[in-house]
């Protein structure tokens, strides 16, 4: 034990005088972790502040509670105002305001026209103009809007199809028309006939009676309940970090166990590993020493990763430590097998780390340490579970996210400790027979 | 102190070592020369238990040598043929790994490691990174590092490969004062000149197989001639080869033209010839056959082809 405790020494020696490695398992990793996780940390918010111009050319009250909702609205900034060749601030008209856009001061343009929204129509008509090189952006906006308007102004197509009755059918018609509708259906779905009525007296003279953005007593609200419950990771401080913070962890420790593996290749080319077992130190030592030291300084890594996304994030990695723990401790072991075993079936150093890098990068693309795996097509999410960044990652999200109890996690640990067997044994029979020293 | 018995060792595609027998005695310095790929290393890693043999047996000190058998690897230096060292840290820290895998005691090992330095004249520089050392001094290192525990015996493989005639010399001096103070040393060479100043007993190897065994002297006397004429190779003399080829037989061109005189020459007429050449007697030298005479006699090549 005390020659396999020499050799982790030695390796820890020489791995802290390799300042570019050192680099690559610490400094980097945090790095990404910062940057993805900040980017991450702000997904569930949705975009904010995309530059929209804006124009609205209606005299409608309707059009004026559009332009108040998306004036509220986090996702958008309305420029309502451009600069002109003499520099003074002047309203957009419809050519500049397409000019506007065409100079790529804005990614698109919004106007409400003047006829947004008339008596014979059933919705609102607003006009667009985007640069099609901004067509990502314009989806998005094209998404904000219609959950916007869904969500705070639904009065809108109630009012639209009321009125449509009216005109069709005539005022005392049309009334009596709405007034049966109502009936009908307040007595199958058990709403409040009045307030369905509230809806039919609605006059279009007199746009006052237009719900308010935030009125939950409106129809659509009664009729269509969605009460939304977050079962899970209420606690989480920063879920989208959390997911980071493992993700690139487990990908840098890949490429660190690769690397340090794959060193048995130099070691041997350059004299060394000769020079070692001309001394009283058995081939098994230096395989123990390798693998201990791997192992050692996986669980150093990942500890330091989650402990840098506490800081960052303030990811709770105390409250579930023990189980943190036994998840690092079991995605270090299988790491290190994998690394090993890239030493084992390679021939040279290059063609282990080319190997490997191929590798590394598909086990986190389908493993989760990018993205969830839910978004992948399914025949690859099942692949996935063939992956050991996948075990790894749904033991860390079952820690920090679920705040699974060792029981629960006890089938993540198993797997990776089990892929870490498997591969180990495959090791050792690849360096019985192979020539690596 | 070291005895190879009729060991046999085969690769997939080479017979390395073929049924060897050898007995190194302790306190000799003793030479393995031979052409590169002759099997040299081989039989250096059989030695120190990096290989097994697969026919014969190895004794270090009367310990039976095999891969698995730790115990006679602390009575062994290697001194390997590459520069096995670290070379993103320093002296000190590569001696210190290498001699922490002796169970050197910590205080104990810190002086054995000055002392080496010392004696290698390393110790200004024992803070700096290898890296920053010049070819001789790696290879004063790579000694160094090999000496750390004091071995019996040390086994040194082409220890002066591509290093200049000055740091040669250095190696050259301290391994011999390390024999005078009574380590054994075993020391594989391609270079007669090396085999010849340093060794005292030499075995010629040679396609696995030992072809001479014995001093200088004794391997000399296999050859059938006791005398080569040694010209200097200039301009005066490089036109003259078909010259000196009617006197005798030219076995070695490189440095100088070593000429290995017909059965029954006259030195008297030999110099004659020269002389009305116009190649002075201060071009010519007659002295006691090389190695590489002997080596090229033994297998009608050169030792370095």
């Amino acid at each position: 034990m005390k020659t396999i405790l020499q050799l982790i020494k030695k390796d820890y020696i020489l791995f802290w005088h390799d300042k570019p490695a050192v680099s690559l398992t610490f400094v980097v990793p945090i790095f990404l972790i910062f940057l993805f996780g900040s980017i991450f940390s702000g997904v569930s918010s949705g975009p904010t502040g995309i530059d929209i111009a804006f124009m609205n050319n209606s005299d409608s009250k309707i059009a004026k509670k559009l332009e108040s909702v998306l004036d509220t609205t986090q996702a958008f900034h309305l420029v309502r105002e451009f600069r002109d060749d003499n520099g003074n601030m002047v309203s957009f008209d419809t050519n500049s305001i397409k000019d506007f856009v065409r100079k790529g001061n804005a990614v698109a343009a919004l106007v409400i026209p003047k006829d947004a929204f008339t008596d014979t129509s059933m919705g609102l008509k607003l006009k667009f103009f985007y640069d099609p090189k901004n067509d990502m952006e314009m989806q998005m906006i094209e998404g904000v809007l219609t959950q916007r308007v869904m969500t705070q102004m639904p009065s809108l197509f109630m009012t639209g199809m009321q009125h449509k009755a009216e005109t069709y059918l005539g005022t005392d018609k049309g009334k009596n028309f709405n007034k049966k509708i109502a009936e009908t259906v307040g007595k199958y779905f058990n709403v409040d006939t009045a307030k369905i009525l509230h809806w039919s007296s609605y006059d279009f003279a007199d746009s006052s009676n237009i719900d308010s953005a935030s009125s939950k007593s409106n129809f659509f609200s009664d009729l269509l309940q969605l009460d939304k419950e977050q079962l899970v990771g209420k606690e989480v401080n920063n879920p989208n970090a959390t997911r980071s913070v493992g993700g690139w962890a487990m990908m840098f420790l890949l490429f660190t166990l690769t690397a340090t593996s794959t060193s048995l290749f130099d070691e041997n080319k350059s004299g060394v590993v000769l020079r070692i077992l001309s001394a009283p130190v058995s081939r098994v030592h230096i395989l123990w020493g390798k693998y201990l030291y791997n192992f050692s300084l996986g669980c150093i890594q990942l500890l330091v990763m989650f402990f840098v996304g506490y800081l960052l994030f303030r990811i709770d990695i105390f409250s579930h430590f023990f189980n943190l723990l036994l998840v690092i401790i079991a995605g270090a072991l299988a790491c290190t097998a994998f690394g090993m075993l890239l030493a084992a079936v390679s021939k040279t150093s290059a063609q282990a780390n080319g190997l490997g890098t191929l590798l590394i990068l598909t086990m986190s693309g389908i493993g989760g340490a990018w993205f969830p795996t839910f978004i992948l097509p399914p025949f690859i999410q099942i692949l996935s579970k063939f992956s050991l960044v996948y075990w790894a990652m749904e033991g860390f999200m079952n820690v920090l996210w679920r705040g699974s109890n060792t029981l629960e996690i006890l089938p993540n640990v198993g797997v990776l400790i089990g892929i870490a067997a498997v591969v180990n044994i495959f090791s050792i029979i690849r360096f019985k027979k192979g020539n690596l020293f | 102190m070291i005895s190879i018995k009729n060991v046999t060792k085969k690769f997939p595609t080479v017979t390395a070592l073929d049924n060897i027998s050898l007995d190194i005695k302790e306190k000799e310095f003793f030479g393995l020369l031979g052409p590169n790929g002759a099997g040299k290393s081989t039989l250096m890693n059989l030695i120190i238990g990096y290989l097994d043999a697969d026919e014969g047996e190895l004794t270090v000190a009367g310990e039976k040598v095999t891969r698995n058998n730790l115990e006679s690897r602390k009575k062994i230096g290697l001194v390997p043929q590459s520069i096995a060292l670290y070379d993103d840290i320093s002296a000190q820290e590569n001696l210190e790994i290498f001699g922490s895998f002796f169970g050197i005691k910590k205080n104990l090992l810190r002086a054995v490691i000055a002392e080496n330095l010392n004696r290698v004249e390393l110790y200004d520089r024992r803070k700096d990174k290898v890296k920053g050392f010049s070819g001789g001094m790696k290879r004063r290192l790579n000694i160094a590092a090999s000496l750390l525990h004091d071995p019996e015996i040390l086994l040194c493989d082409e220890p002066t490969v591509g290093v200049d005639p000055q740091s040669r010399n250095a190696i050259f001096d301290y391994l011999e004062k390390l024999n005078e103070e009574g380590k054994t040393i075993i020391y594989t060479t391609h270079y007669m000149e090396e085999a010849e100043r340093l060794c005292s007993r030499i075995a010629i190897i040679d396609h696995g197989k030992i072809i001479g065994a014995g001093s200088l002297d004794e391997l000399l006397l296999l050859l059938p001639y006791e005398q080569t004429i040694l010209i200097s190779k200039n301009q005066l003399t490089e036109h003259k080869k078909d010259l000196f080829g009617k006197f005798g037989t030219i076995l070695n061109d490189q440095e100088k033209y070593e000429l290995k005189p017909f059965e029954k020459l006259k030195l008297s007429d030999f110099f004659k010839a020269m002389e009305e050449n116009g190649i002075g007697y201060n071009f010519i030298d007659v002295n006691k056959p090389s190695l590489e005479a002997l080596f090229l006699h033994l297998t009608g090549r050169r030792l370095r082809d």
